[in-house]
């Protein structure tokens, strides 16, 4: 909250007004205007025409040799004067031609750069891809809300982000009937009195009058909107100083990006690019690049986009406390937690005690809690290596193949859409159970589904293909799964956030373009196989033809009487694909942590970097050496001291979020919930088609059995690939089922109240003990025993069993039952 | 409403000059309910009254016969009901309609309306799109689901949305947003059944006692949002309030009649129980109603059905109309009634009205809009727009009565594409 009112105040106060480090004076300074590598400092750059500009970035170097972002707090000068100026938050506009040195100033430290000025009298054409679409990216006139959107905005249409500038050219200078520009008065062009709002505008002002944005436009216009030559320079990539930096948690960083052209010339576009940090809790960018942090100690990253290409900043913001008395290291996941959480100078919370421990294990790996007698023998165990065993007995069971089939099933959209579906369905979830009871190497699971061919009844998961039964949705759901790449965006234009463009993503649809189908043997139960031919696929907008390519990878030429989907699922699972294994790793971390390493697990990307690259690193790279063995992941997981930590925060790292130094405590989903619930109760639910006894995490496809708990509580329907399709949100309907329900009322009159409340042997203070073991797999306090007892001595022997119904109630009503902790 | 600033969407309105997102994008985690609870309490604002009838007119109901007569076109189109003024002189609607044409000053008539798709379905009136719009994502959400997915951060003394037509899509919003279905178990959650209030209390009592996990343990604040949840539950059971909403029993018995009318809501007018429902509802702290009414695709008979429903159609949406009015709610409540589509110009040899998606019509109340007026225009023979409006432009419309802001409004769907709620986001103008 305080960082939001922060956060408020930091945007609206003026960006110089603050600029006061509270550093000791710099020991030296460094000025970088022309390029981004360190060695570019003082490197001469130049400006060319009069509506040209740059942005410098000023580094202290402090006593100590720490270096720190001075930009906004150098005093400037540029001599000799009257050629360039320059402000105080660094940005350099030209005056008159010549060569000036721009000098910044901190104490005795100063640094250095000349500025070369050309062209000031003669300026160049207006290059529109380069210059002018920009600058409708920046003002956000091109964003999917405004002219972006498909259609456009009020009958004036932009290309989304500028991706195709030529489409722009046509609907500014062409399309209706030219009366959107006006070269003989520039003006009174529509385009700039909309974009001032002289005329109304339903964006409003987006563009301010004299403004640098303005006066181009008015040039490019001046000049008869020229639009470039066919062979102009274009941008190949941007790059941005400083690439990675470690700051305060209060502190603040002025970017400069650079965009490198196709002719080896470079551009200082700073104040064009846009700006976006990937936690907006973390840290906050202004128009200008200029980073503020806002408090909180982790890893964060500004994505800079400027035309179709980014670039990532990166920042690592220590608390700074001391770490000591580390838990011992069990696995490489404690080498790189730990070695993150020294970096930060974040101290992690003790190692959880056993009961927490059981608990929390047996619900990640099976979704069940431990039976009370389970947890009563782990307790008294003298066993060093219990927890170990624990692990491989919770491995072992039927339970754990249960419950990520449940997992898998979702995301591999196993959903019934039609009663017929049924049987196909069930054969697909019992392929991926038995794929996971036998611990089959992964990258043999993910290629038996994507090679898929044949009768769903031999090959069950051809079920895969008839769900996912559009070649775009392959494509998606293959890129989503299995490699953690969101590509949707570029089915119809270049990935706003990411380097995949429309080639990129047809290039993958090609590896599909062969999928055959025909008529099964059961109704609604196609065959699939490979229909001979080449494979390959076009870019609908450019008609291109496209071989089949892995992302980022080179096209194959496939024979055409070989099924181009063995190709994919080769390029896949070689190991040294750089998608495969560490999406899988991720998502198995974020199951059990709660929190990616990347997060979202399916939106890897250089603009979303890693909370901790080595570990992430570390663990593909095991997982491969393992030959894809699911189960000696989780087993690296759960064994690690960081996985056994405790979720209560020490003094530092309550607000830690992302760098794993406690356990962050999530709620049960909705099928562990009801299972849990009944367990604890020893009672049971029924499910429609399913045979008695069958938990909810059994339930094979998604939209085949109804139950009001499970919807309430947010089981997913297996729409899409995306564990987010699972719900935690809270409800007031959640609320009033757990509070107020004849199905939990029912559940509490005939589990074990009634038992305990006919059991004569044992005391009270027994029965209670059992009710805690049941739920919390741990003996009840002082405290929770004398409440208990004092709700049981309310009520007259005749009315025991509700006595006992309502302290079950309460158990598993408690934040402690209804939370993974 | 509450946002984070960010910066990815620039936002259209010119009113912000940063980028607004909204609160828990799929996927993107964001602030915590408290903290929320917090803001808004510190910018002073109340609990939102605002709310939304959405009525789906099932089957595609016949424009050109209820708000879009056409009395000059030929025979075999025109229909057998003539037009009748109103209160707002120049506005026309069918004579069956006597009761509401003396309160056209309440209500507007969108004529032209265009965006309907050939599929019978409650998707465009509730969602906008049909039913397999990205579909792969679990489809768009109803407006009612979005209200829900917002209203998480407000502090709403209801349930947020009630279906009384049965399960209605959230979409990709997921099914914790989906309505709220008062039949079977939803309607017992309501009320104290077989646990009395004294034991209620008994419970919570000691599960405020035993329940002692520290919640800074959760910096997600999941823990205290659903603490807040059960002071709500707890608040909605004991008062009954929702409860009492559903249970017509409990109103007036002058009032009930003016829904129902001297048959006591045998026939036709028993749809009009859902109105009166609705308003009850909605005056126990409920934001969106979904329901449907009577059944409309009449391929036969067009005119027999009509004879039938309309009367009654009449009479509950007129009782409905004047209800909100005397409350002082009609500006805070919007009710519209659509159909999927408009019924074909010409008539069958059955005496029916086939499908027509190129054109229908729809009715709009409250809300604030601006009422007494006919927006929009077919041609000659209700065959095609002459001045069209869209559909999305009435959801846009109605998402602005009940304060949201479609420019600016976005949420991240399941495959991590930020989603608009509407692509066509003008609201209609001369509603606003």
């Amino acid at each position: 909250m305080k960082r939001l009112i922060a956060m408020a105040l930091l945007l609206a106060a003026p960006a110089a007004a603050q600029e006061k480090p509270e550093a000791p004076a710099p020991a030296s300074l460094s000025i970088q205007a022309a390029g981004t590598d360190d060695q570019d400092a003082g490197k001469a750059a130049s400006l060319t025409g009069p509506e040209s500009r740059l942005q410098v970035v000023v580094t202290a170097t402090l006593p100590g040799g720490r270096l720190v972002d001075w930009t906004g707090a150098a005093k400037y000068t540029a001599a000799p004067e009257g050629i360039v100026t320059i402000d105080e938050t660094g940005l350099v506009t030209p005056l008159k031609e010549g060569t000036a040195t721009v000098t910044a100033a901190a104490g005795a430290a100063t640094a250095s750069v000349p500025v070369k000025v050309e062209h000031y009298v003669d300026p160049p054409l207006v290059n529109f891809p380069n210059q002018v679409t920009p600058i409708f990216t920046k003002l956000g006139c091109n964003s999917g809300g405004c002219h972006g959107k498909s259609g456009g905005q009020n009958g004036f249409r932009l290309s989304l982000l500028g991706f195709e500038p030529g489409d722009d050219y046509e609907y500014l200078v062409k399309e209706s009937l030219g009366r959107r520009l006006f070269p003989a008065a520039p003006e009174h062009s529509l385009l700039l009195m909309k974009g001032i709002a002289s005329v109304p505008h339903g964006g409003g002002d987006k563009l301010k009058k004299d403004s640098h944005e303005y006066r181009l436009l008015v040039r490019w216009i001046t000049q008869g909107m020229p639009y470039g030559k066919d062979d102009a320079a274009m941008v190949t990539g941007i790059s941005v100083f400083p690439r990675h930096r470690v700051m305060a948690p209060d502190g603040r960083q002025q970017l400069m990006v650079i965009a490198h052209y196709s002719d080896g010339s470079a551009e200082n576009v700073t104040r064009t690019a846009r700006y976006e940090p990937n936690d907006k809790l973390m840290a906050s960018v202004n128009e200008s690049g200029r980073v503020q942090m806002l408090g909180t100690p982790g890893e964060v990253a500004v994505m800079i986009r400027y035309q179709d290409r980014v670039a990532v900043a990166e920042a690592t913001v220590p608390l700074g406390a001391e770490v000591a008395n580390l838990p011992p290291v069990k696995s490489i996941v404690d080498d790189h937690v730990f070695a993150k959480l020294k970096k930060l100078g974040l101290p992690p919370s003790p190692v959880a005690d056993d009961a927490t421990f059981l608990r929390r294990v047996s619900l990640d790996i099976t979704g069940r809690l431990p039976a009370a007698e389970v947890a009563r023998k782990f307790l008294e165990d003298p066993d060093p290596a219990k927890r170990e065993k624990a692990i491989e007995r919770l491995l072992e069971s039927e339970a754990y193949a249960d419950f990520f089939a449940n997992k898998w099933s979702a995301i591999l959209r196993n959903r019934r859409d039609k009663d017929t579906y049924a049987s196909g369905n069930f054969a697909f979830y019992q392929w991926i159970r038995a794929a996971l009871d036998q611990n089959q190497p992964y990258d043999k699971f993910v290629r038996e589904i994507v090679t898929a061919s044949g009768e769903i009844s031999d090959h069950p998961a051809v079920a895969w293909y008839r769900q996912v039964s559009k070649d775009f949705e392959q494509v998606e759901d293959v890129a989503q799964l299995f490699l953690g790449v969101r590509i949707q965006c570029a089915r119809c234009h270049h990935h706003p956030f990411e380097k995949w463009s429309r080639k990129d993503y047809y290039g993958m649809a090609a590896f599909f373009s062969r999928v055959g189908r025909k008529e099964g043997l059961s109704p609604d139960e196609q065959r699939v196989f490979h229909q001979r031919g080449i494979a390959g696929s076009k870019d609908p907008k450019t008609g291109a033809a496209l071989k089949p390519t892995g992302l980022g990878d080179q096209p194959l030429d496939i024979p055409a009487e070989e099924d181009p989907r063995l190709d994919l699922a080769n390029w896949l699972t070689k190991p040294t694909n750089p998608f495969f294994a560490r999406t899988l790793v991720n998502r198995y971390w974020k199951h059990f942590f709660g929190r990616g390493i990347v997060d979202p697990e399916d939106d890897m990307r250089d603009t979303n970097p890693a909370s901790n690259k080595e570990l992430l690193d570390g663990l593909a790279k095991k997982f491969v050496e393992s030959g894809y063995d699911l189960k000696e992941l989780i087993r690296t997981i759960c064994r690690s001291s960081t996985y056994q930590l405790s979720s209560l925060p020490n003094a530092q790292n309550a607000s830690d979020r992302q760098s794993f130094s406690r356990y962050y405590p999530r709620r049960l989903n909705a099928e562990v919930l009801l299972d849990s619930i009944d367990q604890m109760n020893g009672s049971a639910t029924t499910f429609t088609g399913m045979p008695a006894g069958s938990r909810a995490v059994q339930i094979p496809d998604h939209g085949g059995v109804n139950s009001y708990f499970l919807t309430v509580f947010g089981k997913p329907g297996g729409a899409s690939a995306c564990e987010c399709e699972r719900s935690v949100d809270a409800s007031l309907a959640q609320s009033l089922h757990l509070l107020n329900s004849p199905d939990i009322h029912g559940k509490m009159s005939s589990g074990v109240a009634k038992e305990l409340s006919g059991d004569m042997k044992r005391t009270d203070t027994e029965k209670v003990q059992e009710l805690y073991f049941r739920a919390f797999g741990r003996p009840a306090s002082e405290h929770e025993m004398k409440y208990a007892i004092a709700h049981l001595t309310k009520f007259e022997a005749k009315d025991r069993p509700a006595a006992y119904e309502d302290i079950v109630w309460a158990l598993i009503n408690t934040k402690e039952f209804l939370f993974n902790h | 409403m509450l946002t984070i600033t960010g910066d990815r969407y620039q936002s259209c309105d010119g009113l912000q000059r940063r980028d607004f997102m909204k609160i828990g994008a799929l996927g993107l985690g964001g602030l915590a309910l408290p903290d929320l609870l917090r803001l808004e309490a510190k910018d002073g604002k109340k609990t939102n009254s605002k709310a939304l009838i959405n009525v789906h007119l099932s089957g595609g109901p016949s424009h050109q016969d209820m708000w879009d007569l056409k009395p000059e076109a030929p025979s075999e189109v025109r229909g057998e009901f003539r037009p009748i003024p109103t209160n707002v002189p120049g506005m026309e609607i069918c004579e069956l309609f006597p009761k509401l044409a003396k309160m056209a000053d309440k209500f507007a008539i969108i004529r032209g309306m265009v965006g309907s798709v050939d599929e019978h379905s409650y998707s465009t009136a509730m969602t906008g799109y049909r039913e397999s719009d990205l579909k792969s994502v679990g489809g768009h959400p109803s407006i009612g689901s979005v209200v829900s997915r917002l209203s998480m951060a407000s502090a709403d003394r209801a349930l947020p949305y009630v279906s009384l037509m049965g399960h209605v899509t959230p979409g990709y919003l997921g099914p914790v947003h989906q309505p709220y279905v008062p039949d079977g178990g939803g309607k017992s959650n309501l009320r104290l059944g077989k646990i009395n209030a004294d034991r209620l209390k008994g419970r919570t009592d000691l599960l405020n006692e035993l329940d002692t996990m520290r919640r800074d343990v959760d910096a997600n604040h999941q823990m205290e949002a659903m603490d807040s949840f059960t002071q709500k539950a707890v608040e909605v059971v004991t008062s009954g309030r929702m409860g009492d909403a559903l249970d017509l029993e409990k109103e007036d018995r002058a009032t009930v009649k003016r829904y129902l009318g001297d048959s006591n809501g045998q026939g036709r007018s028993g749809g009009n129980r859902n109105f009166l429902m609705a308003r009850r509802l909605i005056e126990a702290g409920v934001r969106c109603i979904a329901m449907s009414w009577g059944g409309w695709d009449t391929h036969e008979n067009n005119f027999k059905t009509l004879r039938d429903q309309l009367p009654a159609l009449d009479m509950g949406v007129s009782a409905l109309i004047q209800d909100l009015t005397d409350r002082g709610m009609l500006d805070d409540v919007s009710i519209v009634l659509w159909g999927e589509f408009g019924r074909s110009p010409k008539i069958t040899n059955n005496a029916g009205r086939d499908h027509w998606p190129r054109v229908s019509a729809a009715f709009m109340a409250g809300g604030g809009i601006r009422a007494g007026q006919v927006v929009g225009a077919s041609d000659r023979q209700a065959a095609d727009a002459v001045t069209p409006v869209h559909l999305h432009q009435i959801h846009s419309t109605l998402y602005r009565n009940l304060g949201i802001d479609v420019e600016t409004t976005q949420f991240i769907d399941p495959s991590g594409r930020p989603q608009y709620l509407l692509d066509n986001r003008n609201p209609v103008k001369e509603l606003v």
